[in-house]
């Protein structure tokens, strides 16, 4: 019998291997969220065309995309910063929260007779920012020193860090920063401290502008500079980064640091340029959909920035989708997870190669076909 | 509300609602324990709650039959362990990837197939609740009876697996081959024990376990289901796996902890007492996160623990 597949030993590593079968993948995913839509009544390629349309194609559906696509690319370029190096860092949704606390707390001192007095923006900015990066880095500072100096696990105690994040700005809300009123929520913030609009005619904020600065600084200094070499090397190979001279723990608390300072950025201009004030169930999320941004993006600042951007208009198209036709929004959450998941799995494709035109395979090979090797 | 923080009724109060919230999670942690063991960190397990959750309502509301609820929470947990496992240990992806992704595809799915189910139904619809059955004799014990066994059949089911996970982790073949698996992997392998099916099985278990979580929040707690049902459970699952040092025994009074801390924040909401309920919420939080820094000593993790197995 003609064996169309041959297995191999390790898996194929050629260009040509792996992007044949991370677009295969891509593709069935979008086949497999296609089909979610037929139940609804709808055409799956006029809902792909009409996801894409909104946020893309329309001059107000645009700023919103970019608005929702800042945070995201700062949480996936500390995504990039922390995974790269080796730290397994997911506390994103926790700097999230410290960073908008810091920079709220900063924003409501400028006002009348506060701690800061009124202050120019541009005086403002810089101050909010190194708030933000500082407690934010500080804040996964900790997760790194217990990782680099103790070697302890990072992956779990980034997950708690998130919870009494959550329950600090629970503490902010509802006590120190609580505005008048029946909800539990920070007085607004004064207008001069807003992120200014950047699109005319769109709700498109100064956090764009930010993100792509950070992307950029990110880029340099991991791909161009000494540092970042060493905290990528790390990553690669820890042993080997030590004969190497690289202190690896001070590497992975750097990494630490930078990540929190730059998801810290990500709450900040949440606060200064959506919310316009600290409120309880702030990130929704986004701390981990950044992380989905920066795998999605295959751990590169420009990647993370084009799918932060494509996630973003997906979500907002997703959103006029359901306003509009009344099919539900949680499709695309259901595609972008699949898309990841596939690529993730489209490995064990690797393992086989074409056999074609198919030929009898020699006796070693067919045992390899037949009997698993895997284990 | 005259507040007396030892007065025995609040004591009563207090506890019994401890043992009421603790049921899920440590069902949850239960199974998740046996992924631990085997070595495979099953972040997957939040999504697998929701999932359970919902498939186990939809059949309660569809059948009226609470058990064919359970079991559709339990054969939701299966599926979704299946597919989990075969990334954790067929395609050797990143653990931590395949959980974090899986946890976001389980609320988009929830939130799908919830609006599919009920897009022309109106309102919430409620299902039949698991009642509170007490046990004769032994709930009319003074302060203990109330406390332990004044509650409804799942906390009961989960007290007895804490001692049939116990059994066959430390005293079966198969819990042994588990251990041998999650702490050295390559000896396992050596002795003949079939790796990847260890870590299928542990992996599987805590599906079944996390889905039957999901159906037990459903139909012991809610009654009905929404989308922020499990809100988190999942990971404080994780953490009590950890703060229990991966032991069901432990675990069992890890869940206590937690579920004292969330049921002492709501009766103190409820008395107007002035501390802030979120210093209590985040202890046991702090805990786990002391437990697992490394600094009071390597906290006793599975030697192979997050490490995909690969025959040299």
């Amino acid at each position: 019998m003609p064996q169309f597949f041959k297995r191999r030993l390790e898996p194929s590593d050629s260009v040509w291997a792996v992007t044949a079968t991370t677009t295969l993948s891509i593709v069935a995913a979008l086949c497999v969220g296609g089909l979610l839509f037929i139940p609804f009544g709808a055409n799956p390629l006029d809902a792909y065309s009409a996801l894409f349309a909104e946020g893309f194609t329309s001059w107000r559906g645009f700023g919103y995309t970019l608005v929702k696509a800042s945070p995201l690319i700062l949480v996936g370029l500390g995504t990039v910063c922390a995974w790269r190096t080796g730290f397994g860092y997911l506390g994103f949704e926790g700097c999230l929260l410290v960073g908008a606390a810091a920079a709220t707390w900063v924003s409501l001192s400028t006002v009348e007779g506060g701690l800061l007095g009124p202050l120019p923006f541009a005086l403002f900015l810089p101050l909010a920012v190194v708030a933000a990066v500082v407690s934010g880095g500080i804040w996964a500072g900790i997760v790194g020193v217990f990782r680099g100096r103790f070697g302890g696990n990072e992956v779990i105690t980034s997950l708690m860090m998130n919870y009494i994040a959550i329950f600090v700005v629970q503490y902010l809300v509802s006590g120190p920063l609580r505005a008048p009123g029946d909800l539990p929520q920070s007085p607004r913030l004064p207008r001069d401290t807003w992120l200014p609009y950047v699109l005319e005619g769109t709700r498109a904020h100064g956090g764009i502008i930010i993100a792509v600065i950070a992307a950029v600084v990110v880029w340099v200094v991991l791909l161009k500079s000494r540092v970042g070499y060493e905290l990528i090397v790390t990553g690669l190979n820890p042993k080997a980064a030590r004969f190497g001279g690289i202190n690896v723990g001070r590497m992975q608390i750097l990494a630490a640091f930078i990540a929190g300072g730059l998801a810290a950025l990500a709450g900040m201009v949440e606060v200064l340029g959506v919310h316009h004030r600290l409120l309880d169930g702030l990130s929704e999320g986004t701390g981990f959909i950044g992380i989905v941004a920066a795998l999605l993006g295959k751990l590169h600042p420009l990647g993370v920035v084009i799918a932060s951007v494509l996630y973003a208009g997906m979500s907002v198209g997703a959103d006029a989708m359901q306003r509009q036709a009344g099919l539900p929004a949680s499709i695309i959450f259901i595609v972008q997870s699949l898309i990841v998941l596939f690529v993730l799995a489209s490995d064990v494709l690797r393992y086989f190669s074409l056999n074609w035109p198919p030929r009898q395979l020699s006796g070693n090979e067919r045992a390899m076909t037949t009997t698993s090797t895997e284990n | 509300m005259e507040f007396d923080l030892l007065s025995s009724t609040f004591l009563v109060a207090w506890l019994a609602a401890s043992v009421r919230l603790a049921g899920p999670l440590l069902l949850t942690a239960l199974g998740e324990l046996f992924a631990e063991r085997a070595g495979v960190l099953n972040i997957g397990i939040e999504g697998i709650m929701l999932l359970g959750a919902l498939a186990s309502y939809l059949a309660a509301w569809q059948t009226g039959i609470i058990w064919f609820g359970v079991l559709a929470g339990i054969i939701v947990g299966i599926v979704s362990g299946t597919f989990l496992a075969w990334m954790y240990v067929t395609v050797r992806a990143s653990q931590v990837v395949v959980g974090i992704i899986f946890n976001i595809l389980a609320l988009g799915l929830a939130s799908y197939i919830y609006r599919l189910a009920l897009g022309q139904v109106s309102g919430p619809q409620t299902v039949t609740m698991f009642k509170t059955m007490p046990v004769p004799v032994l709930s009319e014990i003074p302060f203990l009876g109330p406390v332990l066994f004044n509650h409804s059949l799942p906390v009961y089911l989960t007290a007895i697996l804490v001692l049939v996970a116990g059994y066959v982790l430390y005293h079966s073949k198969f819990g042994l081959k588990l251990r041998a698996v999650g702490e050295n992997p390559h000896a396992a392998d050596t002795a003949g024990i079939n790796v990847s099916t260890m870590r299928y099985f542990g992996v599987l278990i805590s599906g079944a376990a996390a889905g039957a979580a999901g159906a037990y929040l459903v139909l012991a707690q809610v009654g009905q289901f929404r989308e922020s049902i499990v809100a988190g459970q999942g990971f404080i699952a994780l953490a009590i796996v950890i703060f229990g040092r991966w032991s069901p025994y432990k675990a069992a009074l890890a869940a206590l902890v937690f579920g004292a801390a969330d049921a002492l924040q709501l009766s103190l909401q409820l008395f107007q007492v002035d501390v802030p309920p979120q210093i209590l919420l985040s202890l046991p939080y702090a805990l786990t996160i002391i437990a697992m820094s490394g600094i009071i000593g390597k906290a006793n993790q599975p030697e192979a623990f997050m490490i995909p197995f690969k025959r040299e």
